[in-house]
């Protein structure tokens, strides 16, 4: 007798647990000002989100009253009443336990001028609002209740080092002006300048009319190829050799040049005496 | 090498399908409490040996096998099975796990409700554990498991994981997670999940108190991590379990929905993937400077040189235990330093070349001793970091400009004089003297 007995008692307590179900009695949203003037009051429901958004100003107050029964009718505190709120562009998230009595009556109150700890920090986008009711005896149950707008929040602090792990701002360095050159005219107008001597002192040479039969006489000659190649060993210094090798090459080439200029000095010296001494 | 890759590839698929090598090492110490026995984790222990790691078993209050000897780390990986251990032996405490991370060994750590020397070591790492005694518990969904043992959704989408893995059983304790940029959420809570160490509905009045505590009050929602990782500063991978059944070969097969195995296996397989530094590893291997128009580096460069930099990167391959050359990071930056960065730029991947980095740039015009800096940091990858000191001096006396438009009045001036003196030398030398011309106005009486 027993065991059948002790069977169907088994199966009904089977089929009474998989049958309680937990509902929301009578959900009431309000919103009120800071003047107690209410502002939007509402039943909620449970089937679908309530639109428009609801909206808090930084004085305002939200109410949300309900009573949470299962399928007999009978109040019920769950072990879990947790309000979920979650912003799902940032993906800040938090949850608030809601006040439940015995008898399964439950109120949660958001004063905006003293906002709860678990409420995120949020930007523009709204606020998901959610309940979820779970108890160790009923069938867990969950509601997207509405979206919410409250003013915009400090953003969450940030550990020191969180910039090292993003891309940082490109710097770029000001480099000086680069030096400013005056115009080419000016520069060629003062080279003519320059040349102005060279028209006078060409012009009274021409006058003269100096002549020059002793150039190419070997006592003369050689010694002005030595001056004339010094001249163009200090061009080339001056394009593209270094210190030390110009002094090395004028170093060498001093040496004919000196030999050079005894020569030609002793041609012009014997030509002066060969000149003053009457014959 | 390619040609050499296309052949090696196909014949070390075919000895072993599962083989993948960690880029530090095979050798791993676990630390098994007596209490857990080593064959309820056969699964996760032979998927490790298949892979190729030795394991070395030891009691957490044995002496020997030791964890650092003549301050040298003995092992590569260290894994750390002991949530409910309270006494350790001398050789493991806290610093000397952390001592472990500096010499770049790994550690994979378990916990527990019970509170542990671990759970102390947890908080240094800006991980929040709630009070003890209070396990993870979910109502949702509904389920026959009790309330303390949750399943999971495993994370899309994410770099470390594998995507598409199905639910993931789960118990123990969460952390609630600091701010800290090293860590790397690698399971986050469902968002009913919360802790709590009520077994009846009745503890709802103190989850409201707990609630309006203030300082952390309680530990809810998606914010919590169950599993997380860490990865310090040398590279060193860290991660901490919340509770050492998601290794269990019970969770392993236990089914989430009809027919549907849980997801645990693959999850703890890439979870010591990357805590193994087989997954997402990178180095780097060369750098090289030099101006734009040659190919060798220089001792010093000039200021307003154009000077280009590269940095070869690759990363581990551990199926065929590689180095190979890596081109994926898009937002790589090169600063160069003197005291503060003077130029912070972009270091783009060169097309073509597989882990080639390079941009050109022209030097600052201050003078002094700079470095190339490449600093990378991104959650979940290792840490990229070189420096290379080069001075920088200003020109030498020749390497200004020359022949400016503003010195033709000094080159006709110089030239002038060098022309006007040959001419004279040349003009007296050689020259005759003449008689003055009997002509008007001279004084020849």
């Amino acid at each position: 007798m027993v065991g059948p007995l002790s069977w169907l008692l088994a199966s009904l307590a089977v089929l009474a647990v998989q049958a309680s179900v937990l509902t929301l009695q009578s959900p009431r949203l309000t919103v009120s000002s800071s003047d107690a003037a209410q502002l939007r009051s509402e039943p909620l429901s449970l089937a679908h989100k309530v639109t428009p958004p609801v909206e808090l100003r930084a004085t305002d107050t939200l109410k949300l009253t309900f009573q949470i029964v299962d399928e007999d009718g009978k109040g019920v505190q769950p072990h879990q009443t947790f309000v979920r709120f979650y912003d799902e562009v940032t993906g800040e998230e938090g949850i608030q336990p809601v006040k439940v009595t015995a008898g399964g009556k439950a109120k949660l109150e958001l004063n905006m001028a003293r906002p709860p700890s678990s409420l995120p920090p949020s930007g523009k986008d709204p606020i998901k609002v959610s309940l979820y009711l779970g108890s160790f005896k009923h069938d867990p149950a969950q509601y997207e209740l509405f979206d919410l707008f409250v003013p915009p929040s400090q953003p969450p602090a940030q550990h020191a080092d969180e910039v090292f792990f993003h891309p940082r701002p490109e710097i770029f360095h000001t480099f000086r002006p680069e030096q400013k050159v005056p115009p080419k005219f000016v520069s060629a107008v003062f080279t003519l300048l320059l040349a102005a001597p060279w028209v006078v002192l060409l012009g009274l040479l021409a006058h003269i009319g100096p002549q020059v039969p002793y150039l190419f006489s070997s006592g003369i000659f050689p010694f002005i190829a030595t001056l004339g190649a010094f001249e163009g060993l200090l061009v080339w210094y001056w394009v593209d050799l270094h210190l030390g090798q110009v002094l090395l090459y004028g170093a060498i080439l001093s040496i004919p040049t000196a030999i050079a200029g005894k020569r030609a000095l002793a041609a012009v010296g014997e030509r002066r005496l060969g000149k003053s001494s009457p014959k | 090498m390619r040609f050499l890759r296309t052949l090696l590839f196909p014949l070390v698929a075919l000895t072993s399908l599962a083989l993948a090598r960690s880029s530090t090492g095979d050798t791993v110490l676990v630390l098994l409490e007596p209490s857990l026995k080593k064959e309820n984790f056969s699964i996760f222990f032979g998927d490790l040996e298949k892979k190729g790691y030795k394991l070395t078993f030891r009691s957490p209050k044995d002496t020997t096998p030791e964890i650092i000897k003549d301050d040298v780390a003995q092992f590569a990986h260290v894994v750390v099975f002991a949530p409910e251990t309270k006494t350790f032996a001398g050789d493991i405490t806290p610093q000397t796990l952390v001592s472990l991370l500096s010499k770049k060994t790994n550690l994979l750590l378990a916990l527990s409700p019970k509170q542990t020397p671990l759970s102390s070591l947890a908080a240094e790492f800006t991980l929040i554990l709630p009070p003890p005694g209070t396990p993870l518990i979910s109502h949702f969904p509904k389920r026959d498991t009790p309330a303390t043992v949750v399943p999971v959704e495993p994370p899309r989408a994410h770099h470390i994981i594998s995507d598409g893995l199905a639910p993931v059983w789960f118990s123990g304790v969460p952390q609630a997670l600091g701010n800290s940029p090293m860590l790397v959420p690698l399971l986050q809570a469902p968002p009913q999940a919360f802790a709590s160490d009520a077994d009846s509905d009745s503890g709802a009045d103190a989850l409201v108190e707990a609630a309006e505590k203030s300082g952390e009050g309680l530990w809810a929602g998606s914010s919590l991590s169950l599993v997380t990782g860490f990865q310090a500063l040398s590279n060193a991978r860290a991660t901490w379990v919340g509770g050492i059944e998601i290794f269990s070969d019970e969770y392993i097969n236990k089914e989430i929905s009809k027919g549907v195995k849980s997801g645990n296996r693959q999850f703890v397989k890439d979870v010591a993937a990357w805590t193994f530094q087989e997954a997402n590893v990178l180095r780097i291997d060369t750098v090289e400077h030099h101006r734009v128009n040659e190919t060798l580096p220089r001792e010093t460069y000039t200021i307003n040189n154009q000077v280009t930099y590269t940095a070869y990167i690759s990363q581990y391959d551990p199926e065929l235990d590689l180095w190979e050359p890596y081109s994926g990071i898009n937002d790589l930056q090169l600063e160069f330093t003197m005291l503060d960065p003077h130029i912070r730029t972009s270091l783009p991947p060169v097309a073509g070349e597989p882990g080639k980095y390079s941009v050109s740039f022209r030097v600052p015009d201050r003078h002094g001793v700079f470095k190339f800096n490449v600093d990378y940091k991104r959650k979940g990858w290792s840490y990229l970091s070189s420096t290379t000191v080069v001075p920088i001096v200003p020109p030498r006396h020749d390497e200004y400009p020359r022949f400016l438009s503003a010195a033709w009045p000094y080159y006709a001036g110089a030239f002038s004089t060098s022309a006007a003196f040959l001419l004279f030398v040349a003009l007296w030398l050689a020259g005759d003297e003449r008689e003055p011309k009997k002509g008007k106005g001279s004084k020849a009486e």
